[in-house]
């Protein structure tokens, strides 16, 4: 696939704090997630992306040229920044037609892009709305118009599912979908590695400023998986249980808490596989839960920084 | 959400590598801010400010309709063009023209960056320069707009019927010497505005501290502000009734109304580039 | 293995009597100050007119010649005139984000949730201001009285002006009170800490500018009145027992000091709220 996005040793310094640290990357096409913990660099490294800054050293690249002081470059580029930030006094309508007028459209054209985007995003009815009098969800989804009326081949979207609900946010995730599916690419962010996952199986993991992992989510899971993983079992008879799972050598140790097992496993399919069994047939009692610790992202970082 | 296909707009993007004309982009700025300024609650304020030399002209009408007024100028007393002229300098020139210039001036992108808002227009392929000219542009006639019409009632109000076509002149005059005044304040403290983090009280000091100041010292330190050239535009007599007056009337020297015009233009121009400049250079980190 | 508990920990040390949270407060807005080099020159440079009277005052008791020099009272209250212009940046400078900043940042809800009454965070944030104010006006001006009597090594200038430290008090607690209430006041009417500014200086500078062409046109001083700094500068005056021909009466000028000051508690009042209830 062709890179959209380039970086080569790129590092962004804010006086003595390093935002961004000797990054380099290929952002190919398609929707690409960008994922890691807050203060992770995800921001900075979109606002370097989008031009908004300047690399303190090392270069980026966007669809092969440079983006800082190159204005000719957001013809094809769309942002929808994190902040929640508006002209309040103008009305959806207004605010994404005047941004579309900014890529040099006429009144019409504009007025009818502006449309088209708000239609796309839902907001079409409530356009000649107020943005001020927006709810969240709204201004969520006018920030994603005004990214979309130009008809940008490249979509830079910073945490969009911030702050919707879980109905809209599933709209959302769909919405970001149908446009990769069209052949825009389109680099998101998020914090939540399961948002991600529902858009997408190419990841960017990024912690402390630097890219710790790149590629098929799935594979990075993998990675994973090759280390203990940890799952929570709440079950009736927690004793009768352990004495089920230690039959096998997918567990490699085991520890009670009150009415719960918690399990250390090498081989986390093989082991998810034989609990399903042990569940289906009742054996070792019933069980009522089923967690795992390891699966937020934060674990996930752990694992990879041991790496 | 209509799930499906993108907003589509084919044919809108333009040969890749060819940015949008700095004129072009500059009255599409201008249009977008014109829009937000008018509505915005500091025109309002803006609007008192300029309905109070209205307010003061209905004062005086009535004071010298009463046979009251004193006001003398260098011990001569005057009538309703003398007036005029005391509040263009006193008012106007002094006042309401650096207030505003600080006002607008040191917001016109600061207020961008605070709200957060410059990101969209950073993210648009236009010239940074033309984000700030735009502006500028749209904070004159915002400003010419609120502030010429009201030097235009106080004309009505102050100078007698009779007088109107004799003194319609001097009123070009005055007008246009307040449009400079808004012009090159308004630049000056826009630069003020990109590149210090405090620009309003820079502004302030530099308005109301160092420019009147600087007024009553000999030598060429009066040379470094805006006020000294705008007032040798002035066509009437300034009134020297108090010490200050007095004083800088000593220290007064002035200069023709070419050398004064040229000054302005060239820190009108000079201001303006090297804000352009700034922005165009500048990274703005806005505060999550 | 002992297994050490990894959970919230509750605050076990002293805690301070309810009442004392304005403290708190006005010592973090100082200290949030303080940290800025810039305002630190500020206020460096508000003490440079104080240097000028010390040497003036030392030039006047060493030297005979300069005994045209020495300060009378008439000295303090032209100091504090002087003053009035740092008074102005200060304020501005100081309290313009004092509420505005916490409501941009939807802060008063979290002071507003703790132990804390409006009566305590308007009066720390009020503190944070007037320890400012103070300290570019009363205390130059009473240092300036110590100097002036450690340079003549008797105490017969306090001695025979014995009000005089008392008049300084007081003008000085009008002048910044006045000064820290419209400020905090205006400071509460918005989100924007530089709209807050120029609201402030637009209303004293307008008001200034209109006194003074009001003056021109009329002939008349009575108009003092429209500019609460030079109302303020009529009591001053009288403090000093300089008010023989005020351009209002002092009455009416301490009516309307007083009036300002309500409106400005009065609007305090109304928009120090932890939630906005719209109707």
């Amino acid at each position: 696939m062709t890179a959209v996005i380039e970086a080569e040793h790129l590092s962004k310094w804010y006086g003595q704090v390093s935002g961004l640290n000797d990054v380099t990357v290929a952002v190919p096409s398609g929707i690409t997630g960008l994922l890691g913990p807050n203060g992770a660099g995800k921001s900075t490294f979109m606002k370097l992306v989008t031009g908004q800054l300047r690399p303190s050293t090392g270069t980026v690249r966007v669809c092969g040229d440079p983006i800082w002081g190159n204005p000719a470059q957001y013809f094809r580029l769309g942002f929808c920044p994190e902040q929640d930030a508006f002209y309040e006094r103008m009305t959806g309508l207004e605010w994404v037609t005047a941004l579309a007028r900014l890529h040099g459209l006429s009144p019409d054209a504009a007025d009818a892009a502006a449309r088209r985007a708000l239609e796309t995003v839902d907001l079409l009815e409530a356009a000649d709305r107020k943005i001020g009098a927006y709810s969240k969800g709204m201004r969520q989804r006018v920030k994603l118009a005004q990214a979309i009326a130009h008809d940008p081949a490249l979509l830079i979207l910073d945490e969009p599912l911030s702050g919707l609900d879980p109905i809209m946010r599933r709209r959302t995730i769909r919405l970001i979908k149908d446009w990769g599916c069209a052949g825009k690419s389109i680099l998101v962010s998020s914090h939540i590695l399961h948002e991600i996952e529902a858009m997408t199986s190419n990841i960017l993991l990024m912690h402390n400023g630097r890219i710790l992992a790149e590629g098929n989510v799935y594979q990075i899971r993998a990675l994973i998986d090759e280390h203990p993983h940890t799952v929570s079992i709440r079950v009736g008879d927690p004793r009768a249980l352990a004495r089920r799972l230690l039959t096998d050598e997918d567990v490699s140790s085991l520890r009670f808490e009150p009415g719960v097992v918690v399990v250390e496993t090498p081989r986390p399919d093989a082991f998810y596989s034989r609990l399903t069994q042990l569940a289906a047939s009742g054996e070792g009692g019933t069980i009522e839960e089923v967690t795992s610790p390891d699966d937020n992202l934060q674990a996930v970082f752990t694992y990879l920084v041991k790496t | 959400m209509s799930s499906g296909q993108p907003a589509a707009g084919s044919g809108q993007q333009p040969a890749a590598g060819s940015g949008q004309s700095f004129v072009r982009s500059t009255m599409r700025i201008f249009d977008l801010s014109l829009g937000e300024m008018l509505w915005a609650r500091r025109t309002i304020f803006m609007a008192l400010i300029v309905a109070a030399p209205v307010f003061l002209a209905v004062v005086s009408r009535i004071v010298s309709a009463n046979g009251t007024a004193v006001l003398r100028i260098n011990g001569e007393r005057v009538g309703g063009g003398g007036i005029f002229g005391v509040m263009i300098w006193i008012l106007y020139l002094k006042f309401i023209i650096p207030a505003l210039g600080v006002f607008y001036g040191t917001s016109l992108i600061a207020d961008e960056v605070e709200d957060k808002t410059i990101t969209y227009l950073f993210t648009r392929p236009i010239p940074r320069r033309s984000i700030v000219m735009g502006k500028y542009l749209a904070y004159v006639a915002c400003a010419a707009s609120v502030v010429l019409p009201s030097v235009m009632i106080v004309f009505m109000l102050m100078v007698p019927f009779g007088e109107i076509g004799r003194s319609f002149g001097p009123l070009l005059g005055d007008l246009g010497i307040i449009a400079i005044g808004l012009a090159v304040y308004g630049a000056v403290f826009l630069l003020a505005g990109v590149m210090l983090k405090r620009p309003l009280v820079a502004g302030l000091v530099f308005a109301f501290g160092w420019e009147p100041i600087a007024l009553l010292l000999p030598g060429y330190l009066k040379h470094f502000t805006i006020a000294y050239y705008l007032q040798a535009l002035m066509p009437q007599a300034m009134p020297a009734d108090d010490t200050l007056s007095l004083l800088q009337a000593v220290v007064r020297d002035v200069p023709s109304a070419t050398v004064s015009l040229l000054w302005l233009l060239f820190a009108l121009v000079i201001a303006l580039i090297l804000a352009m400049r700034a922005v165009e250079s500048r990274e703005y980190i806005l505060e999550q | 293995m002992p297994i050490h508990d990894q959970g919230y920990r509750h605050y076990a040390g002293q805690r301070a009597r309810h009442g004392r949270a304005w403290w708190v407060i006005a010592r973090a807005g100082v200290l949030e100050r303080l940290r800025e080099r810039r305002f630190l020159a500020l206020l460096l440079f508000a003490w440079s007119p104080f240097v000028v009277r010390a040497v003036q005052a030392y030039l006047a008791s060493t030297f005979p010649q300069a005994s045209f020099l020495a300060p009378d009272v008439q000295t303090f209250r032209a100091f504090l005139d002087q003053q009035r212009v740092f008074v102005f940046f200060v304020t501005i400078y100081a309290g313009s984000g004092l509420i505005a900043n916490d409501l941009r940042a939807n802060a008063l809800q979290l002071y507003l949730s703790r132990p804390i009454t409006r009566v305590e965070y308007i009066a720390g944030k009020l503190l944070t201001l007037l320890i400012f104010l103070v300290a570019v006006t009363w205390l130059p001006a009473v240092l300036l009285v110590v100097l002036q009597v450690m340079f003549t090594g008797d105490t017969v200038f306090v001695t025979s002006h014995p009000y005089l430290i008392p008049a300084i008090t007081l003008a000085c607690a009008l002048q910044v009170c006045v000064a820290a209430c419209a400020m905090l006041a205006v400071s509460s009417l918005s989100r924007s800490r530089r709209f807050v500014a120029m609201l402030y200086a637009g209303i004293v500078l307008f008001t200034a500018a209109m006194d003074q062409a009001l003056r021109l046109i009329t002939g008349s001083r009575a108009w003092a009145w429209v500019s609460p700094q030079d109302t303020l500068a009529v009591l001053i005056d009288a403090t000093f027992g300089m008010s023989t021909e005020p351009a209002v009466p002092v009455l009416v000028a301490v009516v309307l000091v007083a009036a300002l000051i309500a409106v400005s508690i009065a609007v305090l009042a109304r928009r120090v709220r932890a939630v906005e209830v719209v109707a």
